[in-house]
């Protein structure tokens, strides 16, 4: 029949699998090889110079652990029996290794030679069997390396043996009580291994050793350690079993110890394990509950106050979205009606600059001569203003994108639109009109030069004929000549004002034809890229919204699906603490007994 | 100017620079007065490992035991103070309990530290102070230029104190102030007759540790009830132990297995077991085994004895030890403790005025060469720099790690006359420059070689 520590060590197994914690696992489960394992490990620890070793020896009336004045055990040495005395030592089979979890080799040595060879590198531990009646219940002495030695190896090694104890003798000499160090060792080797009995050495030694004893009882008394306390002497022990003498043996305390090794060690087996195992699980399960616990507790408040948070958190970001997109478009519409007046102010200032050059060339010059130049001239002048001002108007309107975008809730890589501009732009306007030129031809002018000559002619010829001349003289004929040049001139003089005149207005039509053409054009296309940057960015800001409504909707899902979870949740977490709760009863009603023993 | 005279000069500054803080010149005067006076030694170690023994056994004469700081200081009569706050001290009485010296503390059991002026010969030249087991090491250190530690085997929590000992830029750079004591040396023997020449090979082993070595200058082992037996054996103990070592070397050696076997019944002697149990708690069971021993080898007269005990319980050479490390060093303790309290003042009150004087300290602690010197020998004990076999003894020696004086360092075991030394300083100064020029030579031997040098060079004005 299995022994009822074994059921609930494995069921408390069963739980660490489920709380996913293989460490505790892996420890509960060496614990559980190591119960079921026939051999009772009695560990011997202690300070170094304590008389560990010697402990051991006199226990076994046997030089088995070497001793010395000097640190002198390096390595835990397990005594155990046999039929034959024997001795090996174990050491990792890779060197340099760590001393968990690597192969090992044994290697037989001579028992005097043991501890000699101990001192080499990576030996691990060394095993002595000798036949002795006090082993034969499969009882295993360890003798370990001081703890608290310079060389930090040693205690190292000492509490990796530690794990495996279940059963611990702790060593004291009575030059002095327990010390602080001692004690916070003897808490540390409780938490593993329970079932600890102080042992004072050296009471051969020490004249007031019987005070001492009182004191460490004292000391372990206000510590609430419920150890056994034995004084002991070594010395008398080793001298009694050479001269056989019964009355030094008793005198020396071994015979209560090797009793207490062998009622409370060894007789009880059963209850040892009993209680290393309700130690070994009580704090393997409060190590599950006690995040169980915060779960159960935390889970109300914490959680869900982030799911709430985001739920806030997004509707926050709608809100401001909109604020911001009132904002956005108002500084859309403010930009692009300055920037339209401004191209256009721009434009006719351009045009205006254009027909003072015109009126001032028209001054001057005769529009019959060279048209075509001066048309040249013309369009290639508007041509070049309406390009400027174009490229002003885009270079605008990028700039009121970017200061949209600015005002933009969020950042995005295509925030600026690629191209606002329309396509259709810049139709050519309608032809200059050649203005009417009239020609001053020969017979024009021939007709003018005798109009005007008959009056000279005639004036000059009446007064000349009351000179007795006749009506045709010279003088007449003279004064003829130059009144019919006069009228030449006058007429063509007449005639090119005409013309400037006209060329001028029609250089004025068609500088405001091209005016009322292109500020239309440029006026349709700011229009144009108003509405495109409107569409762009209100469907940038549509995109926007429906993410953050989405990630709002969700978050009000999850606070919702939240509740109903979280309480699915806390209902298991509650059944299972209670599991562990039970489980934890079962462990502690295991020790239970067994701590009362020990009072 | 030899460090002392330098650090002296730098206190008298110092005064100068803050004599307008009452609290700064309170501070620097006592420690200039503490200049003048013996080294100060504390003992420390845990708690009942034989610190008060220790110094009993050291100042010869058997007090019982405080709870607080005891400072033994010479005097030419017996006298006691308690310092208790900032008042003045209270006079006290010493008193006898049993066989030992008592000072009535009475209603001062909260004292700061008790003063004892005790006629003896060892507080000539050094002022011991017994310190509680639970003092800090600030505590401990704080009124001491040295320090005594005493320990059983070498534990952490040992090595912890010394660590914060160091703990210090200047105490680093000079940690010169400290002596290790296996105390109890009788118990690591296990009580076993040669318990003590096993403790002296233990010390042996630490001084050479790498752990332990550079906490300390050296380490050595004192069975401190035997050494305080030495000093203060009685004439009825004497004429008891010869009783006992007349008994039968078995029949002693089965009723000394054990304490209780010495004290209880039967007995083969006519002996009242409260005379056994007196020399059980004076001299330990070992001292008594040891004490038997030594009278059936044949010394039988109490000053043979005495002659004996000095010698095998380690007191002689924890003495020697003193003597090396600490007496004959007073003026760089002394200095290095100044050092420290000017170092602590620059801190607390730094002031644009005392700058220079910060600049000075930080280049003496950086360039004196009698701290280069102690830490060369500690350099050279722990194997930090490595010499040649032949060399490095004679490199030791140079630099004082067996004593000072010109004849030591030279390594004169007789009284040589000016001539010789003068010799034998130029044959050695000759020897290290050219160590110190040698270009096959890795880097710190040659700077050892140049300490070296500096010393023989130090020394040789006085030979012209």
């Amino acid at each position: 029949m299995a022994p009822p520590w074994l059921d609930v060590l494995d069921e408390t197994i069963g739980a660490c699998v489920t709380h996913r914690r293989p460490d505790l696992e892996a420890r509960l489960r060496e614990k559980r090889a190591q119960q079921l394992d026939p051999k009772l490990r009695v560990l011997v620890v202690g300070e170094s110079k304590q008389g560990k070793s010697q402990l051991v020896n006199a226990l076994l009336n046997a030089p088995v652990c070497a001793v010395g004045d000097d640190i002198t055990t390096t390595v835990p040495t397990f005594v155990q029996h046999a039929d034959t005395p024997s001795a090996a030592l174990v050491r990792n089979a890779s060197a340099g290794g760590s001393i968990f979890h690597t192969p090992t080799e044994r290697i037989a040595v001579p028992i005097d030679q043991v501890t000699k060879q101990a001192a080499a590198q990576h030996v691990v531990r060394a095993e002595i069997g000798i036949p002795r009646a006090l082993l034969d219940s499969g009882l295993v002495l360890i003798d370990t390396p001081g703890v608290g030695d310079t060389r930090s190896a040693h205690t190292a090694s000492t509490f990796a043996t530690l794990m495996q104890a279940d059963a611990v003798l702790l060593v004291s000499d009575a030059t002095g009580e327990l010390t602080s160090a001692e004690m916070t060792l003897l808490k540390k080797v409780m938490e593993a291994c329970p079932n600890v009995t102080v042992v004072v050495t050296k009471i051969d030694l020490v004249p007031s050793w019987r005070s001492v004893v009182e004191r460490n009882r004292a000391l372990l008394a206000r510590a609430g350690i419920r150890a056994k306390l034995i004084p002991v002497s070594s010395a008398l022990r080793l001298r009694a079993a050479k001269s056989g003498d019964q009355r030094l043996n008793a005198e020396s305390g071994f015979p209560e110890l090797v009793t207490c090794v062998q009622s409370d060690i060894v007789a009880s087996a059963d209850l040892l394990a009993r209680r290393a195992v309700a130690v070994v699980a009580s704090s393997a399960i409060t190590q599950l509950v006690t995040p169980l616990r915060e779960e159960l507790t935390a889970h109300d408040s914490s959680h869900t106050v982030a799911t709430i948070s985001t739920l806030q958190e997004a509707q926050r970001r709608v809100d401001e979205l909109r604020r911001r997109s009132a904002r956005w478009q108002n500084v859309l519409n403010d930009e692009m009606a300055d920037l339209i007046s401004d191209v256009e102010y721009d434009l006719r200032d351009r045009t205006r600059k254009i027909l003072r050059e015109v009126d001032k060339t028209y001054d001057e010059a005769d529009p019959a001569i060279g048209w075509d130049k001066f048309e040249q001239w013309l369009e290639d002048n508007l041509n070049e203003a309406a390009t400027t001002n174009f490229a002003w108007l885009m270079e605008r309107a990028e700039w009121v994108a970017a200061k949209v975008a600015r005002n933009f809730p969020v950042y995005r890589e295509d925030l600026i639109p690629g191209s606002v501009l329309p396509d259709d732009l810049l139709e050519p306007a309608s032809k200059l009109e050649k203005p009417k030129i009239e020609p001053f031809s020969v017979p024009q002018k021939l007709f003018t030069g005798l109009r005007g000559s008959y009056g000279g002619v005639l004036m000059f010829g009446l007064v000349t004929s009351l000179a007795g001349m006749p009506l045709i003289n010279v003088i007449s004929l003279g004064a003829g000549a130059l009144f019919g040049g006069k009228s030449i001139l006058d007429e063509s003089d007449q005639r090119l004002k005409r013309r400037q005149a006209a060329a001028k207005a029609a250089a004025q039509r068609h500088v405001d034809d091209f005016f009322m053409k292109f500020s239309k054009d440029v006026r349709d296309s700011g229009r144009h890229i108003q509405r495109s940057l409107r569409n762009h960015f209100s469907t940038l800001a549509e995109e926007l919204q429906e993410t953050l409504l989405e990630s709002a909707r969700s978050a009000k899902r999850a606070v919702q699906d939240d509740q109903t979870d979280r309480e699915r949740r806390m209902r298991e977490g509650r059944k299972e603490l209670d599991r562990l709760v039970t489980l934890y009863k079962r462990v502690q009603a295991l020790g239970g007994p067994a701590m009362e023993l020990t009072a | 100017m030899t460090l002392d005279r330098v650090v002296w000069s730098m206190l008298q500054e110092a005064l100068g620079v803050y004599r307008d803080s009452p609290r700064a010149t309170a501070w620097l005067r006592s420690h200039a007065e503490r200049y003048t006076e013996p080294v100060r030694i504390a003992v420390a170690g845990r708690s009942r490992i034989g610190k008060s023994t220790v110094v009993n056994a050291l100042v010869g004469d058997e007090f019982t035991p405080q709870s607080s700081f005891v400072w033994y200081r010479g005097g030419t009569e017996p006298r006691a103070h308690v310092f208790t706050g900032p008042g003045r001290p209270h006079e006290l009485t010493i008193g006898r309990r049993g066989n030992r010296h008592h000072v009535e503390t009475g209603q001062f059991d909260r004292a700061d530290r008790v003063v004892v002026d005790w006629p003896a010969r060892t507080l000539r030249d050094v002022v011991l102070i017994d310190t509680p087991s639970e003092a800090t090491p600030e505590q401990v250190l704080g009124d001491a230029d040295a320090l005594l530690y005493l320990m059983r085997h070498v534990q952490d929590e040992d090595l912890k104190f010394l660590q914060s000992a160091n703990d210090h830029p200047i105490a680093r750079t000079a940690a010169v102030h400290t002596v290790a004591v296996l105390a109890r040396a009788d118990e690591i023997g296990a009580g076993r007759i040669d318990a003590l020449s096993s403790a002296k090979q233990i010390a042996r082993r630490y001084r050479r540790d790498p752990a332990v070595q550079p906490l300390c200058q050296n380490v050595v082992s004192v069975a401190g009830l035997l050494a305080v037996a030495a000093k203060t054996l009685r004439e009825d103990e004497f004429a008891a132990l010869r009783v006992l070592s007349s008994l039968g070397r078995e029949e002693l050696e089965d009723h000394l297995l054990s304490a209780d076997r010495f004290v209880g019944d039967p007995f083969p002697l006519t002996m009242e077991p409260a005379v056994r149990q007196a020399l059980l708690e004076r001299f330990g069971i070992f001292g008594v085994r040891l004490i038997t021993a030594l009278i059936r080898q044949g010394f039988d007269s109490q000053v043979k004895l005495t002659g004996q005990l000095v010698q095998r319980s380690g007191l002689g050479e924890l003495r020697d030890s003193i003597a090396v490390h600490f007496t004959e060093r007073r003026e760089v303790l002394k200095a290095r403790s100044a050092m420290l309290a000017l170092d602590v003042l620059f801190r607390m009150e730094p002031r644009p005025s005392a700058r220079k004087l910060m600049a000075d300290l930080e280049r003496v602690v950086a360039s004196a060469h009698d701290f280069r010197e102690l830490r060369l020998v500690a350099a050279l004990q722990s194997g930090r720099t490595k010499l040649p076999a032949e060399l490095q003894a004679e490199a030791l020696r140079l630099v004082g790690a067996e004593g000072v004086a010109p004849a030591a360092r030279l390594g004169f075991e007789y009284e040589a006359d000016a001539r010789e030394l003068r010799e034998a300083l130029l044959d050695a100064l000759l020897r290290w420059q050219a160590q110190a020029a040698d270009v096959h030579a890795p880097h710190d031997q040659r700077k050892a070689a140049q300490i070296v040098v500096r010393t023989c060079e130090g020394l040789l004005p006085q030979f012209s």
